[in-house]
């Protein structure tokens, strides 16, 4: 335990917990490689309620953010595979939700002087990134999770935040993440 | 003077290359000239880079940290100093983590102008940090602020997280989530969320009672604010001086944090390159032939964090956002301010993430000056600590004057 690097580690993404964590994460994955999009698709058609939320949930709940959010809807951007609808909110941040051509939103980028509210944004995948997020101290100023199903990368500074999250196993084909931002 | 003291750290520099036979990663090319002597006075304060407060569980990497002092307003007698205290040209304010702070010290908290109590959420990218805004004389170094609102993060009187707070991420409430025992952010603005003197933001100000909280404006001076602007002296900015680190890094380093620009004898301005920054506290970065429009330089970032899809990545799980390099590479960089002005040819190394830190020498160490690693926003370079390695760093406070211009700047 004397190497920097394990103490590093230790410090961040391979606590003891962690180690225990990430087996059960790599074969909760292959159930998901099996069916991602439709467990995606049937969950929330089965649970309407959860359609407060948007990554991952129809793109009917891009409305339900704008309402949740006070926020105003402000563009929605075509693009060949996917399509972007841009959310300001009331503090100048913006809100972009990334919605595949089968109507499912599968990615969210931020970026502002304050931070979105992101249980609103990451929906029922929130969980899942603070579960990352307190295994990742770094700094202050970043953050990334890499999970089988679900990236978080964020950059920034007090008064200035950048982020951006998406379900990898459910990008359109060809979609390239250069693209989301 | 300046000028004399950086020729003979020139001469000392090449002295230590030649004699380990190596130097800036290999490519030949002299480190920058370096700082001159460390200054003294009482607008000094030491700092420290080094494993944090918490080595053996928590340690941390390239966190500047210096010690303050707090009393309880107008109090000589109940005070407390308080150590690894990180230092923060990214953020504004003091905030302490409350299980550091003396029971018997007891900060008043703050009223918002409901007359209830002033609670902050305060947004970092990677949590969040919930707790009252206190009322404390400040003293760092021989620079006091009376009944300056700090925050007391973790304070047990308020346990109860608004969701729209919790909702922006992890909380940091406490040393080994947060890496420090309080943070010192002194950057170039005086408030953490201006906007918030007109408007009710989601996740920052709450007015609380004992058991709820409402969001809230709040004025300017109840606000946490950088606490160098409240100074009742050398108020009009920072500067930061760290000496030059082995590439492998070292266990700690110990530099100065000089309050003030021309103010004083040992904080004037000299020949330095003044860069000016926008309203996000960014300037622009050319690397690679592009100009990264929202870069930073910022005490408070652990690593050199850029986007080069040819620089291979570790594979080391917990590591792959990080550089790892066959060999440590030295790339150019110009930064240019919102003023316009460019500097010259800077140049910077990138080292193997994994090899240092698995070096078994390197056990104990807090400091590594190679340390970088990807960033996700592709117009962004942030350019951390080791930035201040071997440099002096001045930080004006906006609408500041000195002799080298009007803030918000930073210049080295």
């Amino acid at each position: 335990m004397s190497d920097r690097l394990v103490k590093l580690l230790n410090q961040l993404w391979l606590r003891a917990s962690n180690k225990q964590r990430m087996p059960m994460l790599i074969s909760r994955s292959h159930e998901l490689k099996a069916g991602a999009l439709c467990s995606v698709m049937l969950i929330a058609a089965l649970s309407p309620g959860l359609a407060l939320a948007t990554l991952g949930e129809p793109e009917a709940s891009v409305q339900s953010d704008v309402a949740q959010l006070q926020a105003s809807f402000k563009a929605t951007t075509p693009h060949t595979n996917f399509r972007v609808h841009e959310i300001q909110m009331p503090s100048g941040t913006a809100l972009r939700e990334y919605v595949s051509l089968d109507g499912n939103v599968f990615a969210v980028a931020w970026n502002g002087p304050y931070m979105p509210n992101l249980r609103q944004a990451l929906g029922r995948y929130f969980d899942s990134y603070v579960a990352g997020a307190k295994l990742n101290h770094l700094d202050h100023n970043h953050l990334q999770i890499l999970q089988p199903d679900l990236v978080v990368q964020a950059r920034g500074h007090m008064r200035s935040f950048y982020g951006r999250a998406y379900l990898p196993l459910a990008l359109p084909g060809g979609f390239n993440l250069g693209e989301l931002q | 003077m300046r000028r004399m003291t950086r020729v003979v750290g020139e001469g000392l520099g090449i002295a230590l290359c030649l004699s380990a036979l190596s130097c800036g990663g290999g490519s030949g090319k002299l480190a920058p000239p370096g700082p001159p002597p460390p200054p003294t006075g009482n607008n000094v304060v030491s700092v420290i880079v080094d494993e944090g407060p918490l080595p053996t569980t928590n340690a941390t990497v390239n966190t500047l940290y210096t010690t303050i002092t707090v009393c309880f307003p107008g109090s000589a007698v109940n005070c407390q100093t308080i150590d690894h205290i990180e230092v923060d040209t990214g953020s504004y304010g003091l905030r302490i983590l409350a299980p550091v702070m003396n029971a018997t010290l007891n900060l008043p908290v703050q009223l918002a102008s409901s007359g209830n109590s002033l609670v902050e959420c305060t947004q970092f990218v990677d949590g969040y940090s919930w707790g009252p805004v206190v009322l404390a004389d400040v003293q760092i170094g021989g620079e006091t602020a009376a009944s300056l609102p700090i925050q007391s993060i973790g304070d047990p009187r308020f346990t109860t997280v608004p969701a729209d707070c919790s909702g922006t991420g992890t909380a940091e409430d406490t040393v080994a989530t947060f890496g420090a025992n309080g943070i010192l952010g002194i950057g170039p603005f005086e408030l953490d969320c201006p906007v918030c003197e007109t408007q009710v933001i989601a996740g920052t100000y709450y007015s609380c009672t004992s058991t709820t909280c409402t969001g809230t404006t709040a004025s300017a001076a109840s606000q946490v604010p950088n606490p160098v602007p409240k100074f009742a002296a050398d108020n009009n900015g920072t500067i930061i001086q760290l000496p030059s680190v082995a590439n492998a890094g070292a266990a700690t380093l110990t530099g100065t944090l000089t309050f003030g620009i021309d103010t004083q004898s040992n904080n004037a301005s000299g020949t330095e390159t003044v860069l000016t920054v926008d309203d996000e506290a960014e300037l622009t970065m050319v690397f690679n032939g592009t100009n990264w429009t929202q870069s930073f330089i910022d005490s408070g970032s652990n690593g050199i964090y850029f986007t080069d899809a040819s620089i291979s990545t570790c594979t080391t799980m917990g590591l792959t956002d990080f550089y790892c390099p066959g060999t440590n590479l030295t790339l150019p960089l110009t930064i240019q301010g919102a003023n316009g002005v460019m500097t010259n040819n800077l140049t910077f190394l990138v080292g193997n993430a994994q090899t240092m830190l698995s070096n078994p020498a390197a056990a104990n160490y807090g400091v590594f000056p190679l340390l970088a690693g990807t960033n996700p926003n592709p117009q962004s370079f942030d350019y951390g600590l080791a930035f201040f390695y071997s440099r002096r760093v001045a930080t004006a406070i906006e609408g500041a004057t000195t002799t080298a211009g009007t803030g918000p700047y930073v210049a080295f």
